[in-house]
């Protein structure tokens, strides 16, 4: 069997070693138009203020590669697919044949387009190769200040590392609050004040209207005249799935590559994974792109098994789950995250401790959590995200459910698809006496 | 592989456990010693709430730096001990659905000395019981080898 795997990251890599553990003898070959060995995108931020260098964001080790034997095309392009031939046509002209494909080719980012876009001095911040050009200009032109576009995660961890590097940082955000797409006001705030506690400055409710210069820039202009002045802009304003392989070879495409439940593009060698594709939210039941790390590392090792045959059936995906810790405070958001009181079809239930930055957000509806918010405690909180994916009715423990003393004990029948971890209990545990006969509940003498 | 089997019925709520397990994990935990053993109630009884060291366990998928795995001999789920870091990232903790995995104290990270940590079971490698099983007076705990 010969394995192509297009995408050397958490989708792709990921893919390829479940692929080898099933299959000592498959030709398993990733391409990747970066050429680092696979690293963790997700923290390019810990390397850009020094706190990691590249080969702490290996997620796999160096030699990864070599044990798996699998064989690495790093820095080269996929360029097109020919479907009718079964082979990757690289940018380089080499064509590489295959009997299963996987693209895994992720999202990209993207700019709203503004001018002075043409600029040295303004970033994408999405790879390592971007994080060492920003290393390098801050260095070489002595940065001082920085604007970063976007108070989404990744604008948000690029502000904080240009911070921890002594930079002077202002985000510029359009919506209302930052973290739009994750966060709810109330906990958007709490995470705002953190941030803002160390001096980055976040401009709300403002769009960019040009980044200015002569020969480099020297300010951006936001709204209808204000500007700021800065000689670093990264943007931060998005990604979206990178689809055109899969377009132009006339697959089926809507907000990312369209899959079926076993990871298929209906082209029956074909599958895809990871930031590429679109997904069916568990919880939402709408179609939206997949998005996070945790979604492309289970599709990865769904396609793998799928590739070799083996009819997997991938469901539960959830489009928003997200931790974050950038400073002080560590947050946690699941599922239907941003429902508010005033949403008719649902019940909210929430505590709010303002002195300590603690905000617990639960939503339901029909007897089922559909979100969460946990903001400065998030101790359990994959507990609550367990009840959301899976469905379970907690109707019975509605007046329960942020209490201190919830927790999984209430649910220990209900194993997740594990081996159970609890002997069947006598009756006499649930006997309102039980506290007097213990000693022989117990079976002590 | 090796797994913690527990008989609620047994558990009197000491939580010698607990304190065994902090004992234990002191050099990991340093100035702020945490359980990974939770002994929770239901309606005020004590129910002991443990990691099953799971297979495919969701933590190991939702980790973004790839240092929490599973050993393939053991079958312990760990994030100590590898080549890669735990950054405290918690993806782990938003992952677990028995909220066994919880976070060091943040003071490690907002200095910058080191990141903070997701602390969870690691079955005590350097003792041949771990902890909370010999700690328990009423013999709640029991370590068994399961087949996956
Ligand atoms: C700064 C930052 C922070 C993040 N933080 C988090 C976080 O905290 N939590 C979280 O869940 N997610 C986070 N994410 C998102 C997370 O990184 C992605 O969800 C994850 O990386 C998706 O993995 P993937 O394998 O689908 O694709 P990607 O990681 O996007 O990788 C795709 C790869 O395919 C390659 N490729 C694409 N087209 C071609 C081609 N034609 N030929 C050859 N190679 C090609 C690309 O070069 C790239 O290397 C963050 C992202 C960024 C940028």
């Amino acid at each position: 069997m010969r394995f192509v795997i297009i995408g050397n990251s958490a989708a792709g890599v990921n893919a390829a070693q479940e692929l080898r553990n099933a299959d000592k003898d498959a030709q398993i070959t990733i391409v990747s138009s970066e050429k680092d060995m696979a690293y963790s995108r997700c923290l390019i931020s810990r390397f850009l203020d020094g706190r990691l260098k590249a080969d702490g964001l290996y997620f796999k080790t160096r030699n990864f590669y070599h044990n798996y034997n699998i064989k690495p095309l790093l820095g080269k392009t996929a360029l097109s697919l020919d479907r009718p031939a079964k082979a990757v046509v690289m940018a380089d002209g080499e064509k590489l044949p295959y009997d299963k494909l996987l693209l895994a080719v992720g999202a990209g980012p993207i700019r709203p387009k503004v001018p002075g876009l043409e600029l040295p001095g303004i970033f994408n911040f999405y790879s390592l190769e971007d994080a060492r050009r920003i290393m390098k200009y801050v260095k070489d032109k002595l940065v001082k200040e920085a604007v970063v576009v976007g108070a989404g995660f990744v604008g948000l961890e690029a502000a904080y590392a240009l911070c921890k590097a002594g930079i002077k940082v202002t985000v510029v955000e359009r919506c209302a609050q930052i973290l739009p797409a994750q966060f709810d006001h109330i906990s958007s705030e709490i995470i705002r004040e953190d941030l803002e506690s160390l001096g980055i400055e976040i401009i709300l409710d403002e769009s960019l209207t040009s980044v200015n210069g002569e020969s480099a820039v020297e300010s951006v202009t936001i709204g209808e005249d204000t500007d700021i002045a800065c000689s670093l802009v990264i943007f931060a304003s998005g990604v979206r799935p990178n689809v055109l392989l899969a377009s132009e070879a006339k697959l089926n495409i809507s907000k990312g590559i369209v899959v079926d439940e076993f990871l298929n593009t209906g082209d029956a060698d074909i599958f895809a994974a990871g930031d590429c594709i679109e997904i069916e939210d568990a919880v939402t039941g709408k179609r939206q792109p997949s998005a996070t790390w945790f979604n492309a590392v289970l599709q990865g090792k769904f396609a793998a098994l799928n590739m070799r045959g083996e009819a997997k059936r991938y469901s539960g995906a959830i489009g928003i789950q997200n931790s974050v810790q950038f400073h002080r405070l560590a947050a946690i958001s699941f599922g239907m995250s941003q429902i508010m009181d005033e949403d008719l079809d649902y019940e909210v239930i929430s505590h709010y401790n303002k002195e300590q930055k603690i905000y617990k957000k639960l939503v339901l509806k029909d007897n089922l959590l559909r979100g969460m918010i946990f903001t400065g405690d998030i101790l359990k909180a994959g507990f609550y995200a367990a009840l959301i994916r899976e469905k379970i009715d907690v109707g019975a423990y509605k007046h329960k459910l942020l209490e201190p003393d919830f927790s999984y004990a209430y649910f220990r029948k209900e194993n997740f698809g594990q081996v159970g971890s609890y002997a069947v209990t006598p009756s006499c545990w649930q006997s309102p006496s039980w506290f007097a006969e213990r000693s022989l509940c117990m079976g002590i003498k | 592989m090796k797994k913690l089997y527990l008989r609620i019925e047994r558990c009197s709520g000491c939580k010698r456990c607990e304190l065994a397990c902090m004992d234990e994990h002191r050099d990991i935990d340093a100035d702020k010693p945490r359980t990974r053993i939770f002994v929770e109630s239901i309606n005020e009884r004590p129910v002991p709430v443990v990691c099953r060291h799971c297979k495919d366990a969701l933590c190991v998928s939702a980790c973004m730096a790839g240092c929490m795995q599973k050993d393939q001999n053991s079958g312990i789920v760990s994030n100590q001990g590898y080549l890669q870091k735990c950054v405290g990232c918690w993806m782990c903790i938003m992952a677990c659905p028995y909220g066994v995995i919880s976070p060091s104290d943040n003071g490690a990270m907002v200095d910058n000395a080191s990141f903070a940590q997701a602390l969870k079971c690691d079955l005590c490698p350097k003792k041949d019981t771990p902890a909370c099983v010999s700690a328990c007076p009423n013999e709640v705990i029991e370590l068994r080898d399961i087949q996956e």
